[in-house]
This record gives C-alpha cells, sequence and structure tokens, in this order.
C-alpha cells in the first residue's frame, strides 16, 4: 500500500552568497501510514522545521525524495500539496480578512467550493471554539485564538496528510487539550499527521512513533514507549526537584530527548 | 509551474481585499491624481495657459493631464507594490501561506504583479476620464491609452516587487523612493517639454522607463509626434524588471 508520506534521504542545503553553506538536514529517513500521529522532535535548529518546508515542497531538497501518496513532491508540488494541510510554525493569517472569510478564502486555493468552504470553516470554527468570532477581524483575537485559528485553517480543504509545525506553542493547557482531541479525532478519521513540538507531553500523548532530531539527523525513531525502554529502561528515575526533595517517577520521553539530545551538546558536536 | 487558475484565484484574493475596504481602496488610489490634476491642471494651467511643443501649441492643461495618467502609474503601481508587497511578504506572511498550498509561488508572483498593475490602471482610467470628459483627450485616444497604461505598470510593478525583495526593512524602501521615483516625477516630462532640460539631463530622462510612457501617452491622448525610442526602451525595462523581481522575490522567500 502507498504511504501518505515517505521522506528518503533527505538532505537540505542551505547556500547563502558570503557565507558558509550550512547542512541543516543530513539524510533522514521515515515514513507515516494513515491513521499514524509521528513526530518530529529535537531542539531549536535542529531541522524539523526545514524538514517540513522540504516536504510541503517550498523549500527545494537538496536531495533525497519526498513523496506524497507515491507523488514527488518536487515534480508535481501543486499535486501533492491538494493532499497536504500545513500549519506552519509563523503566524501566516491573512489579516486582511475576518476569521470566517479567511478560511474560505484559504479552501479556495484547494478549488474547494465557496459553499462547502464555508459550511466546513463553520464546523471546524465550531469544533475550535470559535465560532463567535467568525465575523472578528484577525486583529482582534488573543495570540491562542490566532494560534488555534491557523491549527482550524489547515483542516479547512480536509487534509489526508496533516502537517503541524508546534501547533500548540503559545496555548493554555485547556485549549492544547482542545486541538489534542482534535488532532487524535483526525487520526481516528484516517489522516496521517506530522507533528512538530517542544512539549515532550503532547509527543508521548498524541504520537504512535517519534524521530528524535539532532544537527539535521534522525538519532533515534520508535514509539515512545519503545524509546523510553531503550534508552532510560523500566526503572523509576529519583531526582531531587528541589533542595532536599526527592522525587521519584517512571522515565518519560523527556528524559530520553534529553538524554539523546543533551548528551550531544555536553560532547559537543 | 504557472496557471492562470492559480494567478486567478490570488488576483480574487487582492480583488476582494480592494472591495472590503471600498472607502480606503477608492482614497488612495484616486485622490492622488485628483490633487495633481486640480493643482497642476487647473492651477498652473490657468497661469500657464498654453505651450508650444514641437513648434505646435497645445494647452499646459491638456500637456499636464496626459502628464499625470503617467505619473498615477508610476506612483500607484510602484507603491502598491513596493510598500504593499513587503507587508504581504514580510508581515502578513500571505505569499508564504498561499504558496504552500496548490499555489504555487510563481503565481502567487505573477497575481502580485498583476495585481499591482490592474490597480494603477483603474486609478489612470479616473485621469483618462476626467480629461475626456473635460475635451482634453478624444475617447479613441484615452481608449488607446488603458491598455498602454496596463501593460506599461508591469515595469513599475515589477520595480517596487524588487524594491521589497531588496529591502530588509520597510524603511528601505526610502532610498528608491527617494533615488529613483522622485526623480522620474520630476524630471520625466509630467510638468515641462523635455526640451527645456540640458541635453545630459535629456538624455538621462530617456533612459528612465517614465519618460517613454508619458511619450506615449502624449502620442495617444494629443497625437504627440511618436518617438520611436519609446518602444524599446520600455519593452527593454520590462523584460529586465519583471522577471528580475520575480527572480529576487522567490530568492528572498526560498531558502
Amino acid at each position: 500500500m502507498t504511504s501518505p508520506l515517505s521522506v528518503q534521504n533527505l538532505v537540505k542545503e542551505y547556500r547563502t552568497p558570503g557565507r558558509e553553506p550550512f547542512l541543516a538536514v543530513q539524510g533522514i529517513t521515515f515514513e507515516i501510514q494513515e491513521r499514524e500521529c509521528f513526530g518530529l522532535l529535537g531542539p531549536n535548529g535542529a531541522g524539523k522545521s526545514t524538514s517540513m518546508h522540504c516536504i510541503s515542497g517550498f523549500y527545494p531538497a537538496t536531495s533525497g525524495q519526498i513523496r506524497i501518496f507515491d507523488i514527488d513532491v518536487q515534480a508535481h508540488p501543486q499535486k501533492a500539496r491538494m493532499c497536504l494541510g500545513i500549519c506552519s510554525q509563523e503566524d501566516t493569517l491573512d489579516t486582511d480578512f475576518t476569521v470566517l472569510d479567511q478560511m474560505v478564502r484559504y479552501g479556495t486555493y484547494f478549488r474547494v467550493p465557496v459553499d462547502e468552504g464555508r459550511r466546513r470553516s463553520l464546523e471546524l470554527l465550531n469544533r475550535f471554539g470559535l465560532q463567535e468570532k467568525k465575523n472578528d477581524l484577525v486583529e482582534q483575537l488573543s495570540g491562542g485564538m490566532r494560534r488555534r485559528l491557523q491549527v482550524a485553517r489547515s483542516l479547512v480543504s480536509r487534509p489526508r496528510v496533516w502537517i503541524l509545525d508546534e501547533p500548540t506553542t503559545g496555548l493554555d493547557p485547556e485549549v492544547r487539550r482542545v486541538v489534542w482531541e482534535i488532532l487524535s479525532e483526525e487520526r481516528t478519521k484516517g489522516t496521517a499527521i506530522l507533528l512538530s513540538t517542544h512539549y515532550m507531553e503532547e509527543a508521548q500523548r498524541l504520537c504512535d512513533r517519534v524521530a528524535i532530531l539532532s544537527h539535521g539527523k534522525i538519532l533515534d525513531c520508535g514509539s515512545p514507549t519503545e524509546l523510553i525502554v531503550k534508552h532510560m529502561g523500566s526503572a523509576e528515575i529519583e531526582e531531587e526537584i528541589r533542595k532536599g526533595v526527592m522525587w521519584k517517577r517512571p522515565p518519560n520521553l523527556e528524559d530520553v530527548y534529553l538524554r539523546l539530545t543533551g548528551s550531544r551538546l555536553e560532547n559537543g558536536e | 509551474m504557472t496557471g492562470w487558475w492559480g494567478i486567478r484565484c490570488v488576483w480574487l484574493r487582492y480583488f476582494d481585499v480592494y472591495r472590503k475596504s471600498l472607502l480606503y481602496s477608492v482614497v488612495t488610489t484616486f485622490v492622488e491624481p485628483m490633487l495633481y490634476l486640480i493643482a497642476f491642471g487647473f492651477g498652473l494651467g490657468g497661469l500657464v495657459k498654453s505651450i508650444q511643443v514641437d513648434h505646435a501649441a497645445v494647452s499646459y492643461r491638456q500637456f499636464v493631464f496626459a502628464g499625470i495618467v503617467g505619473q498615477t502609474l508610476l506612483f500607484q503601481a510602484f507603491f502598491e507594490a513596493a510598500y504593499g508587497s513587503f507587508i504581504r511578504m514580510y508581515y502578513q506572511r500571505v505569499f508564504q501561506a498561499i504558496a504552500t498550498t496548490p499555489i504555487t509561488l510563481s503565481e502567487v508572483l505573477w497575481a502580485e504583479i498583476i495585481w499591482d498593475s490592474t490597480k494603477a490602471t483603474f486609478a489612470c482610467l479616473a485621469v483618462l476620464l476626467i480629461g475626456t470628459v473635460l475635451g482634453d483627450f478624444s475617447v479613441a485616444g484615452a481608449l488607446l491609452t488603458l491598455p498602454l497604461c496596463f501593460v506599461c505598470a508591469f515595469i513599475f510593478s515589477g520595480l517596487g516587487v524588487l524594491v521589497a525583495a531588496r529591502s530588509r526593512t520597510i524603511e528601505d524602501i526610502s532610498y528608491p523612493q527617494y533615488l529613483l521615483i522622485f526623480p522620474m516625477f520630476l524630471f520625466c516630462g509630467i510638468f515641462f517639454p523635455m526640451e527645456n532640460l540640458p541635453r545630459i539631463l535629456q538624455w538621462l530622462a530617456w533612459a528612465l522607463p517614465l519618460t517613454s510612457v508619458v511619450s506615449l501617452v502624449r502620442t495617444l491622448t494629443l497625437g504627440f509626434p511618436f518617438r520611436v525610442q519609446a518602444l524599446p526602451i520600455l519593452l527593454l525595462w520590462l523584460a529586465v524588471l519583471v522577471p528580475w523581481s520575480r527572480t529576487a522575490m522567490t530568492r528572498r522567500l526560498v531558502k
């Protein structure tokens, strides 16, 4: 069966005149299946966003192959993007439109008819708790609402592959849970999800598999449980949370993340 | 990969914004050329009744009205493209948002240049209408000038997009504005015949695209002699600026 997203030996080198070339992604490979949420974890500058830009076809890959339902993204970006919903890390909301109008307009870029786009947008605004803001301009929304709107907007085309670059950054815990629920619902419907996040709890809760990136390379990849057992064992971890107060807890994905990426920093690599 | 569907889709986005903020759009598109028409056409035109150009007498109002068509084209296309596209690229990130949908960046940039040119042509239409109603331009001349305006607006839109692509901050746009746009506005024959300038300045002015635009507008609206150098100069600017601006903006956005 064709996998929704396949990334093979992706290499991305930034070449800026007057500067040394910078290898941001160094040959990463992974595949995502339907009904799977795949997490890309790593510190800032690890290559997560660059990989996502290449997957969307916005940045050309230096080498390697990216296929979405067997469509080569580099050769046929328009066709490939018809299957993609992208919520980028940056705020790219169209401030010239109201909440509802920009959702409908965004749908038209995917050839969603206006009436259908309006129906889908209202449904999404309802799911994301933004229905009362539908006639407001983006400028009138709080930071958390803007983020929610951007996540909602990326669903208006009903993507089969949903790419989310740090979707819950800046959201309060309650709203973050709403986004988690929607993410789980979309996965249940069959959507393949690529999620980048700094929140390890989020990754552990949502992702079927995660890849931990550092300096453009995948350090390890597997289910959160597998990675925890592999790198941390199953014994409880005892730590001093403040002077004189000891705390025992089971190991988690954050421990794995810190062990893999932190040890590399300590080694000065 | 560029298709008409994508370009049309983005152009409609611009048109929708224009339509939704109609009062702002009308003020920013039409008030400026009107002010120039009133100040120079009626104000100065009342003092300088007629002038001699190429051994023929023409009313100053007619002369300056035709020049203001060119000025309107320059200002409307350049400012919309330079400031507008900088805002859309840098602050709003509209280009990036659309270019990660099935619409390509190439289509987004074509739509940007076509929209900027459309808006400038709207404004020129207002000047041409007033000129025609007042009897300064013939109907046929005004009708022929309109497509010329649309094509020539690509030059100034391209220049604007190029400036936006090369500007690190929005303040950087002021450099070409003061060092290129305003000198063009003053020395490319809008307000006085080119022959009044020293020979060296005439050559310099002819190297700039606005002189050719103004010359062609006067040929079509007032029947002035056709300057043979005008067309190749405009075609050269068109062939250089439009691709250059698109490449510069693509390089700015795509790493």
